[in-house]
Parts: structure tokens; C-alpha cells; sequence
């Protein structure tokens, strides 16, 4: 018989995979979600170079989009965080949606109860109140996982829909509605967020929150506790640590980060000022789901979440030019995002498995 | 039974006959490491002739490759002459040889005879049980086996599904079984059940290779040949009549290993732990620990022997605080700990060595942040309040690295890239370093090897000369016979008896935790 020699692929599971190994994987995701989406647009007959280089070019222009790009981005990095703080625990937290417009209630319940406020004190008291907002949704749920071990996926989906409609039922046609109809009244001036370089302070603080996050969970005895339980809930047990306790706390943590959100957002961009009507904050909320994906990339990182969070923005403000500018369909930018997300969890396949070539001889 | 290529091949076999031999295998693994180092091992029909080695030894990977799992470097395989060359199990399968994993392959769910079944060649796309039936009971009884064929797998005891598999071996036409530890997860009782079978399986002509890390004493008994291996050589090879528990022991570790741990008398001091009339359930809701009263002494090392499933798994769980009692008290250097969190007793000066590695080390986590795991709540080393002292950390590990004798690059490394062994030092050094009053080692050197298991007893012993309790549980009688100071075997959730180790015999203490002794001397 003849030896017959040919190539053929295995399957490694990957014990520990290093930060450069993840670095790779994702510079790979993103070329091939470049590639796709390319097809798409070579498809609907626009040069896909062309199409990429508008889209950057407006995202990242000074006087065009950057200002949209970084405040989105930023929005992004509440909600990673939001998500990282309890994943790190092993929690799911996938309720930032609700924790965003709970902490829009709560910021805004400040604004508009003490519009005369000298502003130095009024947001710090708005973010604080977002904050607290936010942490309460979100530490509800924690302590159903905690206490009764209730599935924290199902609760927070549910609390995101109850905290749609509380917004909805104080804008339209409730306390807060405004003239224009269905959207709350505009903000106090003293309320609206201070610009730092063409962007909100917000900005400036969620870098600084993402930094605290790192040493918080990396230092911290209690973020010891939070990556123990989260590595194996069975030896934290062993040595004492409390996942009750640990899941009110990472949930409460996560709520009032997603929560400071709301504020960033309304308060942030000087197209808003106000909360916007159903579809429209409804939108926003669904951007909350980005810090799902985010934060998976990142492998849990809260300081990669920064740049990969404006990254995302950039697209997610970029791509608005395809129908603007290159009269190219609608909902090709939803696409590109779809795109991007879906590859992006494809790819989380190599951080288990890596795919190694061996040679198989048959016959001899 | 159809002809099969394995009824050809093994036709006309005579006891005694060369059926299997292995010459030269080499293995190599990526990265250098020569598990398999030119080995030559041959087998005869009706004989069982065991595999010895320490975890790491070669083992499981000449094994594997006779199963057809790897595929050698070098080397050849001949099955009564005839060079044979297998892709995959199932090449293996077909030329008569039958593996039983460590860990069993069954699906609990189906009943025995569907796990049979499952897979065999015969089994066509509509399922003829009566047949199948029919065969598996003859195979049953040429070799006496006592299965209910009708049960479901989930219903049986470690022996049982063990027995299972190997029906399901013979039953593809195994002739040659490879038996993976398979007395790990067998109690005495089973094990002597188990070995008389394989017995009677070699008498009947079939080759047997048991596979062996620890539990010497087994292979001794029963083995007709032996060969040892270490660092992937044939270090030796003997017949049963020449071996002794000493110098197979020495040829395993490559040095003399002192089976007996001295035992040191030492100072009883002051009550550690009292425990009174202690009651709990197990996870199915049935009264596991029934009415346990017991007091532990400083400098004393208080042995609970007992097969598996008798409760003392639930006393543990109890005592650390992991399950809660329904009734008794414990009391804690004269502190009542009864509804005490598992935080406080650690505080408090309690350790517990879990009875499984995974209970106690996160692979993904450096040696330091594995070391911190008992220290996380410790004053000394946290600062400003809510940072943990990784300095000192980093030292505490160090310490634990030279003093526990742990085989790790460096105190960064993840812990997943250690050996079994060493992890077991590793969680053993972390809570022993805490200097609790009271330890509790709950199955404190299952799984490792020879020289391992040494090491860990010394340890035990060591600590208990410094006056610290020690509540030790183990199924190795002769483990608690030679560290404890008094013995207590527990029969169903109960102490059948407290006895000084002076007064006890081994055969005394077998029979009550069999049950079969009710009530033997009060304390």
C-alpha cells in the first residue's frame, strides 16, 4: 500500500491563554468583520475602501464626528464596566439597560426638584443620586441570585422592561413631560455637564472609574474575594467567602456604574438635554448591550475596555455616513455592528481551543 | 457470538502463550518531554501482570497507545506475532483489547444492559435486546459476575459499575484488559470482591494489566508479574515472589520510602473540639451524621476510618461549617460555634484540607493568589484596610514552596501548570502555615503517589508534636492506624467505637466499619 500523507487540522483546548494571544484574537476579529461587512458593500456596489475610509473619516474629523464618536465610546465604557465588576464574580449581569434608565430617574429626579442649584453641588448630587438608583436596581438582583439563587440573566432582563416603562410613564404625559410632545422637559442649564476639551467631564471620569475598577478587582481584598468566587465557586466557599454577600455587592457596584451612565448620556451631549422620546431612549438603552460583547473581548480587563469601547463608537457613529453620504440602503450599519458582535463571539472559540495542523499517515 | 477479527486472531490460545509484546515503544510529547523511553512490556494469556509507577511514571501513556488513543514515536506492537498498528481505540477494540477508565463512562441514566450495548458493532439501527440479553448473561456467568442486567446505572456502587464496564470490554471481545487504577474508587469490601474476579478472569485465559500509582498492597496480592517504570523506563521487572512492599516501593521512587510514619507520643493538652450528639443529612435529605459526640485533645491525632458514604464526608462538612446541623452542639476551644459562618471558624483557628483538589486550588490563579485564599481575611496581611499585602504575600509562598518541598518554576506560575501532587501540597502548606488548633484533613493524600503520601503523613505528624488537634479522614485504614492516636470507625452515621490505638486491632476496626461488630468499647 501506498502512504497516503495529508494535513489535518486538531483541536487543542488551551489551558491558560496569555494577554498577547487574546490581544491576537481580537486584531483578527476585527480584520475578518472588515472583510465581511466589505463583501457587503461590494455587494450593494460601493467600493468597500471608499465606504471605510468615509466612515473613519467622519467618525474621528474634529469638527464633525469625534465629539459624538468619544461621548458614545464613553457611554460604552459605563456599561463594560457595569458588566465586567459582576462577570467577574461569575454573575451575568445583563440588566445595565434598567440600570441606565433607573439612574436616568434618579439623576434627573435631583434636576428637576432643585433646578436653582448652584451647579457644583447640583450634578455631583445628581451623579450621586443616579449612582444610588442604578446600584439599588441593580443589588435586587444581586440579592435574588445571592439569597435564592433566582437566575440573574431572567431577573435583570425582566427589571430592564419595568424600568422602560417608569421612564415612560414619567415623561409621557406624566411629571416630567415636556412641551414637545413625549419627551420630559429640557434639563436646568445648572444641571448640564460641564465640556472638558469638546466633551463632557463624564468622559474624563469613566477613565478614572475604569483605572479604580482595575486595582479594585487586581488589590483590593474584596476584589480578591469577587475573582475567587468567580474562578470557582466551590473553593470560595471552602475558604469562607460569601456569595451572597459577593453578589449584592458586584451587582450593586455594576448598577451604579451603568447608573452614572444616565447622566452622561442626557446630561452629555448637547443634542439631548432632555430625556428623548420612547424610540429614542430606547435606542440608547440598547446600546447598553455593547458592554456585554465589550466586556468579553476584554477578557474581563477594565482598562483594554477604553479603547475597545471607542472603537465601537466609532462605528457605531461612522456608519450613519453610508446612507448620508453614499446614499447606500439603511440598517447597513446595524449590520456592520451585527457583524462585528457575531464574529467577535465566534471568535471567543480560540480563547478555549487553539487549532494546531498534524500530519495523519495512512497506510504504509 | 459472531466471529469476529479478534476470534481469529486469539484462536487456539494456550495459558501461558505470549499474546501481547511491546518492543521499543518511545513517546515523545511536544515540548520535549520523553514520557515513554524505549519500553518493552509483554503480557501471557491468564496472567495479571501489573503496571507499576508514580503519577508522571509512563503509565497511562504506554497504555494509551496500546488502547490506540496515541500513537507511539517508535517502537513496534505484536499480538501473538502479528505486528499490529492502531489508529484509533477502535483498531484496538477490534484486535481484543479492553480498557476500564479511573473514571467511569456510563450513562447513569440507561440500565446496565444498554450501556452494554452502547456502541457495539452488532447493534444495528433497530435494537434487539433479547438476543444481546442472552450473551451478555452467558458472558456473566463463564466468568461469575452477579449484574442486574435490568438496573439503572445511577442505582450501582463504585463495584458495580466498574463490573459493568468490564462486561462491556468482554463483551466487544476484549482479551486483553487494561485496567486503569481500578481500585481508586473502591471500598475494602469491593475490592475484595474485585480482585477475586479478575482472578477467576485470568484463569479463564485472558490477559490483565492493572495499572497502579498507589494502594501497593493490591498488586501484590494479585499480580503474577510485575514491572516498574519511572521517568518513562522499565526500571524493573519481578515476579509476585519476589517483590515486597519495601522494594517495589524503593524502585518506584527511586529511594527508600519508610512505610510506617513514626508515630510520636506527644503531650495531651486542653480540649480543642467537643462535639455533642450531633445530628445532619446528607444532600438528599437523609440523616447522614446521626448522633456523633466526640472531643479532640490537643496534641492528638483523632483517625475516623470508614467506607465511603457512612457519613463522615457530612461530619466534616459539618464541623467547617459548609453544612448545617439539625441538632447537637460544637464547641470550639469552649466557644459555641454551632451556627458559626465558615469565616469565623477559619478565624476562629480552624484549617481543612478538602477531600478533593478542585475544592481547594483555582487552576487559573498564580501560587500567591492560591496562598492568599486562607489569608485574605488576615489582618497581617492586608493594609490601609482594603489591599491585600501582596509582598507578603509573595514571601508566605515562597516559604510554602521551599518548606512543603513544592515542585513550581516560581511563585507567579498559574497553578494549573502544577502536578496533582504538588497542588495537594500547595492547598496543605497554605492552611497548615495558618498553624490552626485544629486541622481537619479530610482525605488528605487521596491520589497521590508514594512518595507524596510520605511526605504529607510526616507533615501531620510533625504538626501534631507542636500541639495542634487533628481530625483526620481517611479510607486507607493503615493511614489512620499509623498517624492516629485514637481511632473511631463510623458505621452509618455513627462512631461504632472510640478506642486508643493501643487497644485497637486491625481486624477489630475492619469489622466495625463493615458494621459487623455493633458496639465495641466505650471511650
Amino acid at each position: 500500500m501506498i502512504g497516503l500523507r495529508f494535513p489535518k487540522l486538531k483541536c487543542e483546548r488551551i489551558v491558560i491563554l496569555t494577554g498577547a494571544d487574546a490581544v491576537k484574537i481580537s486584531a483578527l476579529s476585527v480584520v475578518i468583520s472588515f472583510m465581511l461587512f466589505g463583501a457587503f458593500v461590494a455587494f450593494e456596489g460601493t467600493d468597500p475602501l471608499v465606504a471605510y475610509e468615509h466612515i473613519f473619516s467622519f467618525a474621528f474629523d474634529p469638527k464633525l464626528g469625534l465629539p459624538i464618536t468619544l461621548h458614545r465610546g464613553f457611554f460604552l465604557v459605563f456599561n463594560t464596566l457595569a458588566f465586567i465588576i459582576p462577570m467577574a464574580a461569575g454573575i451575568w449581569n445583563i440588566g445595565m439597560e434598567g440600570q441606565f434608565y433607573l439612574g436616568t430617574i434618579g439623576a434627573f429626579a435631583v434636576a428637576y426638584s432643585f433646578p436653582d442649584l448652584n451647579q457644583a453641588i447640583l450634578i455631583p448630587l445628581m451623579l450621586i443620586s443616579g449612582a444610588i438608583f442604578g446600584a439599588a436596581y441593580g443589588a435586587l438582583a444581586g440579592f435574588l441570585k445571592g439569597k435564592m439563587n433566582v437566575n440573574e440573566v431572567v431577573v435583570t432582563i425582566m427589571l430592564n422592561n419595568i424600568a422602560f416603562w417608569l421612564v415612560y410613564l414619567l415623561t409621557v404625559g406624566g411629571p416630567w413631560a415636556g412641551i414637545a410632545e413625549s419627551t420630559s422637559k429640557p434639563l436646568p442649564k445648572n444641571a448640564c455637564a460641564p465640556m472638558v476639551w469638546n466633551t463632557p467631564f463624564t468622559s474624563i471620569f469613566v477613565i478614572v472609574v475604569a483605572i479604580l475598577v482595575y486595582f479594585f478587582l487586581k488589590k483590593t481584598t474584596i476584589g480578591y474575594q469577587i475573582r475567587t468566587l468567580g474562578s470557582n465557586p466551590i473553593v470560595a466557599k471552602h475558604v469562607g467567602i460569601s456569595a451572597p454577600k459577593i453578589s449584592v455587592i458586584v451587582m450593586a457596584i455594576g448598577g451604579a456604574i451603568a447608573g452614572l451612565s444616565g447622566y452622561h448620556m442626557w446630561a452629555g451631549d448637547p443634542a439631548f438635554l432632555m430625556i428623548p422620546r420612547p424610540e429614542a431612549y430606547k435606542a440608547i438603552g440598547d446600546l447598553t448591550y455593547w458592554g456585554i460583547i465589550l466586556g468579553l473581548i476584554c477578557l474581563l480587563n477594565p482598562l483594554t475596555s477604553v479603547p475597545a469601547s471607542i472603537f465601537i463608537g466609532s462605528i457605531i457613529v461612522g456608519t450613519t455616513v453610508l446612507v448620508r453620504r453614499l446614499r447606500m440602503p439603511f440598517g447597513l450599519d446595524v449590520l456592520f455592528l451585527g457583524i462585528i458582535s457575531l464574529v467577535f463571539a465566534a471568535f471567543q472559540f480560540f480563547h478555549q481551543y487553539r487549532i494546531r495542523r498534524v500530519k495523519v499517515v495512512i497506510g504504509k | 457470538m459472531s466471529t469476529t477479527e479478534a476470534d481469529i486472531l486469539f484462536k487456539d490460545v494456550k495459558k501461558g502463550e505470549i499474546i501481547l509484546e511491546m518492543r521499543g515503544i518511545t513517546k515523545i510529547y511536544p515540548g520535549g518531554v520523553v514520557a515513554n523511553d524505549h519500553i518493552d512490556f509483554d503480557l501471557r494469556a491468564g496472567e495479571i501482570h501489573a503496571l507499576l509507577g508514580e503519577n508522571g511514571a509512563g503509565k497511562t501513556t504506554l497504555m494509551n497507545i496500546l488502547y490506540g488513543l496515541l500513537r507511539p514515536d517508535e517502537g513496534e506492537i505484536y499480538i501473538r506475532g502479528r505486528k499490529v498498528e492502531f489508529k484509533s481505540p477502535l483498531d484496538a477494540i477490534r484486535m481484543g483489547i479492553g480498557m476500564v477508565h479511573q473514571h467511569r463512562k456510563l450513562i447513569p441514566a440507561h440500565t446496565v444492559l444498554e450501556n452494554i450495548v452502547l456502541g457495539h458493532p452488532k447493534v444495528g439501527k433497530i435494537l434487539n435486546l433479547h438476543e444481546i440479553e442472552r450473551e451478555v448473561k452467558e458472558l456473566c456467568e463463564k466468568y461469575g459476575f452477579k449484574l442486574d442486567l435490568h438496573a439503572k446505572v445511577w442505582q450501582l456502587s463504585a463495584g458495580e459499575k466498574q463490573m459493568v464496564e468490564i462486561v462491556k470490554a468482554l463483551y466487544r471481545g476484549a482479551r486483553i484488559l487494561i485496567l486503569d487504577e481500578p481500585t481508586s474508587e473502591l471500598t475494602p469490601v469491593e475490592t475484595e470482591k474485585f480482585l477475586e474476579s479478575i482472578k477467576v478472569m485470568a484463569e479463564k485465559g485472558l490477559g490483565i494489566v492493572p495499572f497502579v500509582t498507589h494502594k501497593l498492597p493490591i498488586v501484590l496480592s494479585v499480580a503474577d508479574r510485575i514491572t516498574i517504570l519511572r521517568r518513562g523506563k522499565v526500571v524493573a521487572r519481578m515476579s509476585r515472589e519476589e517483590a515486597t512492599m519495601v522494594n517495589l516501593a524503593k524502585r518506584m521512587v527511586g529511594r527508600e520510602v519508610l512505610f510506617r510514619t513514626v508515630r510520636v507520643k506527644t503531650k495531651i493538652g486542653e480540649p480543642i473540639l467537643e462535639v455533642r450528639d450531633l445530628h445532619a443529612l446528607n444532600d438528599r435529605g437523609v440523616p447522614a451524621v446521626r448522633g456523633i459526640s466526640f472531643v479532640i485533645r490537643e496534641g492528638e491525632i483523632f483517625g475516623i476510618a470508614g467506607v465511603t458514604g457512612n457519613g463522615q464526608q457530612e461530619l466534616a462538612e459539618v464541623l467547617i461549617g459548609l453544612r448545617k446541623p439539625i441538632k447537637g452542639k460544637i464547641i470550639f476551644r469552649g466557644r459555641d460555634i454551632t451556627n458559626a459562618s465558615i469565616l469565623e471558624r477559619w478565624k476562629l483557628g480552624m484549617g481543612y484540607i478538602p477531600p478533593e483538589r478542585e475544592f481547594g486550588a483555582i487552576k487559573d490563579f498564580t501560587l500567591v493568589e492560591n496562598i492568599a485564599m486562607n489569608y485574605y481575611f488576615d489582618e497581617k496581611f492586608v493594609k490601609s484596610k482594603f489591599l491585600l499585602d501582596y509582598d507578603k504575600l509573595r514571601e508566605l509562598a515562597m516559604k510554602a514552596i521551599s518548606e512543603f518541598n513544592i515542585m513550581a518554576p516560581g511563585v507567579d506560575t498559574k497553578a494549573g501548570h502544577l502536578s496533582g501532587g504538588n497542588l495537594q501540597k500547595l492547598i496543605l502548606a497554605r492552611v497548615m502555615m495558618r498553624r490552626p488548633k485544629l486541622l481537619i484533613a479530610n482525605l488528605p493524600t487521596h491520589g497521590l503517589d508514594v512518595g507524596a503520601t510520605e511526605f504529607v503523613r510526616n507533615k501531620l505528624m510533625e504538626y501534631k508534636k507542636e500541639g495542634a488537634a487533628v481530625l483526620l479522614i481517611s479510607e486507607d485504614l493503615d493511614e489512620v492506624l499509623s498517624l492516629s492516636d485514637r481511632v473511631a470507625p463510623i458505621y452509618e452515621g455513627r462512631f461504632v467505637s472510640i478506642l486508643p490505638i493501643e487497644m485497637v486491632k486491625k481486624e477489630e476496626i475492619g469489622a466495625m466499619m463493615a458494621g459487623a461488630i455493633s458496639e465495641g468499647v466505650a471511650e
